[in-house]
């Protein structure tokens, strides 16, 4: 945890806690029918949970979370005090009024109270601030479209300003309408996030595919053989975990000008035994096993035959 | 005679015409996850049923004290988290008295039950709606029971929604969420066409 990487992402489309989570959603499906107001939520929602997270980071954690949470909302009403003063500046006190309810009850959000607990300050102090702001920034974007896309179906304006709309749905200005809205945003926004992991899945197997190809095309090219067996010749690939030095070495490299790996597969293809990465020893060592072992395991199976190998020879 | 039927009346509304969830979305989040268990599902209610209605009560005091105030609107959300942790408290420490048993298993979700949208937000609403403390005691436990209603037949349809008939994308939060907002709509013919402002 103390290494982890921030990745701008998490907060801002992974982890939404609008679309994806459903964290706060109340004020999105009940208050944002307009841009305006929209703004507003936005403006009292990040001004609060912002400095409330980042003050009652000092709070010892010796208190039992039962208590912390007091706390919590308490110091999250005491800010709600100027951001909702403010706001009131900026935008005006008729914003804020049809706002009603939905701007005092951000006092007591998920955000503070429950993933401050469980991500924010398990991080340290540099990573929870942009990762504080990701999120925040994940809300007022996915409440600010809410907002600026239900005014102009449901009114025909933006901001106030009257667009040429051949059609409106005045239902989306409506609590049913917004829980629709949402709820269908949310698949949507779900779904592009499926395709794309699912797009990257892809891509790591189409390069597990070119592996595999190209073990066959060595086989073929060491034994003088067409069709010969593929799984003569095993090329492992290490997991991800691991340094990425020895699966690449295998693809980039010129044959011709590496006879010793070369009569290292002629070796496996004449055996049936299986190359792989000689973990126990280093990067660039190579251990040829004798027999076939299942795939499954592939790292631990490697090692294991490079340990069995050494014993052998003593 | 009148102070029970002021009561019932104010439940009767927070139930069908205010509910909490389908009219207002408060605390859904908090709805979404009491209805996955049986036992999280009156568990919540219990709580959020005890804490608006005793809350409410109190509240009455200050808003009658404050109501004049200019920057009192302001200062509700102090007021009232303030009021809501001191009764939390007492009753946490009631219950680990004598019902230890009893924290102990409830220990894992009460704050999540008491802090949360749904009851700050009813009492926003009983101040808005209410007139005497008969309505605002009404409203704060037809909260409750609104929240009941609502984790209940998010309960029951729970499997249905989470069933592989449903896609991928869609299964979990977001059919759920247009599913709560099928029956808000059903339940908006309750209020007629005419709503309100929040």
């Amino acid at each position: 945890m103390e290494n982890k990487k921030i990745s701008l992402k998490d907060g801002f489309f992974k982890q939404n806690i609008v679309f994806m989570s459903g964290l706060l959603i109340a004020p999105v499906i009940a208050c944002a029918t307009t841009l305006e107001k929209s703004l507003a939520v936005c403006l009292v929602f990040s001004l609060v949970s912002f400095l409330t997270i980042l003050l009652c980071r000092v709070i010892p954690r010796k208190i039992a979370y039962t208590l912390r949470v007091i706390i919590y909302s308490l110091v999250a009403s005491a800010i709600y005090i100027p951001s909702v003063l403010l706001t009131t500046t900026v935008m005006g006190g008729d914003v804020i009024a049809s706002a009603g309810v939905y701007l005092p009850i951000l006092v007591t959000n998920s955000l503070i109270l429950s993933k401050s607990e469980s991500r924010f300050y398990v991080e340290p102090f540099g990573d929870m601030v942009p990762d504080v702001l990701c999120f925040i920034a994940g809300f007022d974007a996915a409440c600010i479209f809410t907002g600026a896309v239900r005014e102009i179906l449901a009114k025909g304006t933006i901001g106030g300003a009257y667009l040429d709309m051949p059609f409106t749905i005045p239902a989306l200005e409506t609590t049913f309408g917004g829980f629709l809205f949402v709820g269908i945003m949310a698949g949507f926004a779900r779904g592009l996030y499926n395709h794309h992991k699912a797009k990257l899945l892809r891509a790591e197997t189409d390069e597990e595919d070119e592996l595999a190809e190209y073990a066959e095309d060595m086989g073929e090219f060491l034994t003088g053989k067409k069709n010969s067996e593929p799984d003569k010749i095993r090329i492992y690939k290490p997991s991800k975990k691991k340094k990425d030095d020895a699966p690449t070495n295998i693809l980039d490299m010129d044959f011709s000008d590496n006879r010793s790996l070369v009569e290292e597969f002629a070796a496996i293809v004449a055996g049936g035994a299986e190359l792989s990465p000689d973990e126990s020893s280093g990067d660039e060592n190579w251990s040829v096993e004798e027999g076939e072992e299942d795939m499954s395991g592939e790292d631990e199976g490697s090692q294991e035959s490079a340990e069995n190998k050494e014993d052998n020879e003593e | 005679m009148t102070a029970f039927m002021n009561v019932l009346m104010a439940s009767i509304i927070a139930i069908f015409v205010q509910n909490s969830i389908f009219e207002r979305a408060l605390g859904i989040n908090v709805l979404l996850y009491a209805s996955r268990k049986r036992e999280h599902l009156l568990g919540f209610f219990a709580a959020i049923t005890y804490t608006t209605t005793i809350s409410s009560a109190i509240i009455w005091i200050f808003d009658g004290l404050f109501a004049e105030n200019e920057y009192y609107s302001v200062f509700m959300p102090i007021l009232y988290v303030a009021v809501v942790s001191v009764l939390y408290i007492l009753t946490l420490v009631l219950i680990w008295r004598f019902f230890p048993k009893l924290f102990r298993n409830i220990r894992k979700y009460v704050h999540l039950s008491v802090f949360n949208c749904s009851v700050i937000g009813a009492l926003f609403l009983c101040s808005v709606q209410g007139s005497d403390i008969f309505t605002y005691i009404g409203y704060g436990f037809g909260t409750g029971i609104g929240f009941l209603l609502a984790a209940y037949l998010l309960y029951i349809a729970a499997d249905r929604l989470n069933s592989p008939l449903v896609p991928a994308a869609f299964r979990g939060f977001p059919i759920m969420l247009v599913y709560v907002g099928i029956l808000s709509l059903a339940l908006y013919a309750f209020t007629g066409y005419t709503t309100s402002a929040v």
